[in-house]
């Protein structure tokens, strides 16, 4: 195996953990405040869109990822209606927010589809010198994965070292208790979700603008619920987040890598390894004594009257 | 509690309705996509129809032509190449009209879309997706007043018959490029899913390249979607990392795959449609795309003179069904004039692309000498020419 391939597994985790990493970011954040999103995927397909859109009507892909983020926390704010404002049952919307997204994004970007981008400009790590093009360009990074890592002790110390985390946590581990202490539940849950959805919204801008520099309806193929599983896979801590992407998306470019070296496995089965992985890493941490889940998860809060 | 249970009927009804409008997974895209991998069984899709185009002039239209596609119309692959031959009859014959309907994704939205054409007026229906071919075929015996042309499939009946290019000889032609511009003697070749037709794609491209350059390896990996393009970019990459220097691709939109190949400058041959280079603008080879529109007008003027007559038509380079993208500017004129010399050659017979003794990655004799793989025997391919690198089934 050459090191241009050992390279390109570390070049190739990079690149897709770091929409992974961002909507993991997001989730983790709404869902430490009591609040869980399984339309995640469709809010990360409505950003893409979104995000592609701008990038193509303005030429700018910045302004792109703005619009992602934003479409992203918008989204969010959606489900927020729902689940804290009307009450209704957190799975049921997040599955309606799901669909709702297919169907969003398919129209937003329809008229985007085959268009030609402007992707994220990359810049070369510093260090390596005159290598020919094929190994630079496996280190030449856009912001948002120079960003990706500093993003995630940023929100590790909001929610560990700040009041607000600090409210957002015990909402999401007894509402009524942060009532009591003079919270508000309800407006501190909305906040969490239009973080959360800023964070996918930058996943997703990273997903469409950056790596892929195309939009394709349901290009996330079910990252969204990769992320829903590894933040289970993390027990709801921002840190441990990388070691879940980085296992899940190196699992991806090594199956990859096996693939093209001709290994004598069918590639239906190699193409399995990342979910088989993921699967029985929730299978050992379930058995594990501790709770790390915040108390109230996926429970609507219905007030305190 | 009763509250939250109607809260809870009014959601489901709800996501329900939602997923009956929203289309499926399932970008089947070119009719060499036999596999469906269909999410949500058995759901409609009422697809976004683009309204008929006005005709200025007071006379009802000579002809209705419907048609449908598997997949969005402008995405740089086989639908927008299919949307433009069906755009070439109106162009060439003005008293036609025409009705599409893109993103059909599924048998059970095709009956009805096509159903809903015909209901229109439609005389003559233009199934252009794999997944259209028996949805068509049955509508054909209960319309037999209604022309049926399937592109891609291999049914015909008394109203229903199948139209295709000849990918398979430009495939060699491509292979023939790659193989004289290559420098590490390694080819990659991003494909969705290990299907007959990708097979024949695969051997024919690696027999091109052999024939140039024998020490030639053509790589292939999978991404197990057709539009997975997160997983597109992702594959390109580890070819490339395989020190794979020229990219080629059996996809929905060959987009990701060239993108991502022009920025790790690495060579790059499109599918489906010409409109591939524009993502390629310095490490383009060539690409081959179908331009079905000459025959699609011809097929239609023969339905308004009712002389249509059903026949299978498989039809190359020569008869203009199908293209080659103008070469790249880094690449020298030598190839230019062996890959035209090939054509010649494939066309006068001079060259067969799968002429025996052909043998598998196991060395066991596929084609015999002095036989030759047949048009029919081509969707049953299930085996790699020696040479190819990756898994055929």
């Amino acid at each position: 195996m050459s090191l241009l391939a050992l390279l390109g597994v570390l070049s190739s985790t990079i690149f897709s953990g770091t929409s992974l990493l961002y909507a993991t970011l997001g989730e983790v954040v709404t869902e430490r405040s009591g609040t869980v999103n399984l339309g995640l995927e469709g809010v990360l397909l409505i950003s893409a869109a979104t995000g592609y859109g701008v990038t193509v009507s303005t030429g700018n892909p910045f302004l792109g990822v703005l619009a992602a983020m934003l479409a992203g926390g918008l989204s969010n704010l959606v489900f927020g209606y729902l689940v804290i404002t009307r009450k209704a049952n957190q799975l049921a919307s997040g599955l309606a927010v799901l669909f709702f997204g297919y169907g969003l994004s398919a129209l937003i970007g329809k008229p985007f589809v085959g268009k030609l981008i402007n992707s994220l400009p990359r810049y070369m790590i510093p260090g390596p010198g005159e290598l020919p093009l094929r190994y630079t360009s496996l280190f030449k990074f856009d912001f948002l994965i120079y960003l990706v890592i500093p993003m995630t002790f940023f929100i590790w110390w909001l929610l560990y070292r700040t009041r607000w985390g600090l409210g957002l946590r015990a909402v999401g581990e007894n509402a009524e208790t942060a009532y009591a202490s003079g919270r508000n539940p309800g407006m501190i849950k909305f906040q969490a979700l239009f973080v959360g959805g800023l964070l996918a919204g930058l996943g997703a801008a990273h997903l469409s603008i950056a790596f892929t520099m195309n939009w394709a309806e349901y290009m996330t193929g079910g990252r969204g619920f990769i992320a829903i599983a590894l933040v289970i896979f993390s027990k709801w801590h921002p840190i441990r987040a990388i070691a879940g992407v980085l296992v899940f998306s190196g699992a991806v470019a090594f199956q990859l890598l096996l693939q093209v070296s001709g290994v004598n496995v069918s590639p239906f089965l190699l193409d399995m390894i990342p979910f088989i992985l993921t699967l029985t890493v929730l299978l050992i941490w379930g058995g594990t004594r501790k709770h790390s889940a915040p108390a109230t998860l996926g429970r609507v809060y219905q007030g305190t009257e | 509690m009763k509250r939250l249970f109607r809260i809870l009927t009014i959601l489901i009804v709800a996501v329900l309705a939602i997923s009956a409008c929203a289309p499926q997974a399932t970008p089947t895209a070119a009719p060499e996509a036999p596999v469906q991998p269909t999410a949500v069984p058995a759901t409609e899709v009422p697809p976004t129809e683009v309204p008929p185009t006005e005709v200025p002039t007071e006379e009802p239209p000579c002809l209705i032509v419907g048609a449908t596609y598997g997949g969005p119309i402008m995405d740089a692959g086989y639908n927008q190449a299919m949307h433009e031959a069906v755009v070439a009859i109106q162009e060439n014959i003005s008293c036609v009209e025409i009705i599409e309907a893109e993103n059909v994704y599924d048998e059970a939205g095709a009956t009805t879309t096509i159903e809903n054409m015909i209901s229109q007026g439609a005389k003559m229906i233009f199934a252009t997706a794999y997944a259209h071919q028996y949805p068509a075929l049955d509508l054909a015996q209960k319309y037999p007043d209604v022309i049926f042309e399937h592109v891609g499939g291999w049914e015909m009946s008394g109203n229903f018959a199948n139209i295709f290019g000849k990918p398979p000889d430009v495939w060699y032609m491509m292979g023939v490029a790659a193989g004289m511009m290559t420098e590490t003697n390694k080819l990659g070749f991003v494909a969705a899913f290990p299907l007959a037709w990708t097979d024949v794609f695969v051997n024919a491209y690696t027999l091109g390249a052999q024939s140039v350059n024998p020490d030639v390896q053509v790589i292939v990996a999978y991404t197990f979607g057709w539009g997975d393009s997160a997983k597109e970019a992702e594959t390109t990459n580890s070819l490339i990392n395989q020190e794979v220097d020229v990219i080629s691709m059996h996809v929905d939109s060959p987009q990701t795959v060239i993108s991502t190949a022009e920025s790790r400058g690495v060579y790059s041959i499109g599918y489906q449609n010409l409109a591939a280079q524009q993502f390629a603008p310095e490490y383009w080879i060539t690409g081959q795309g179908f331009t079905l529109g000459d025959k699609f007008t011809w097929l239609a003027s023969t339905v308004i003179d009712e002389t249509w007559e059903p026949i299978f038509l498989r039809c190359g380079l020569a008869d203009g069904c199908m293209a080659i993208a103008p070469f790249g500017p880094k690449v020298p004129q030598e190839v230019v004039d062996k890959v035209s010399q090939v054509e010649a050659d494939l066309e006068s017979g001079k060259i067969v692309t799968f002429a025996g003794p052909i043998k598998d990655q196991n060395g066991e004799i596929k084609i015999k000498e002095g036989e030759v793989l047949t048009d029919d025997a081509m969707s049953n391919v299930d085996w790699f020419v020696q040479g190819v690198v990756g898994s055929p089934k």
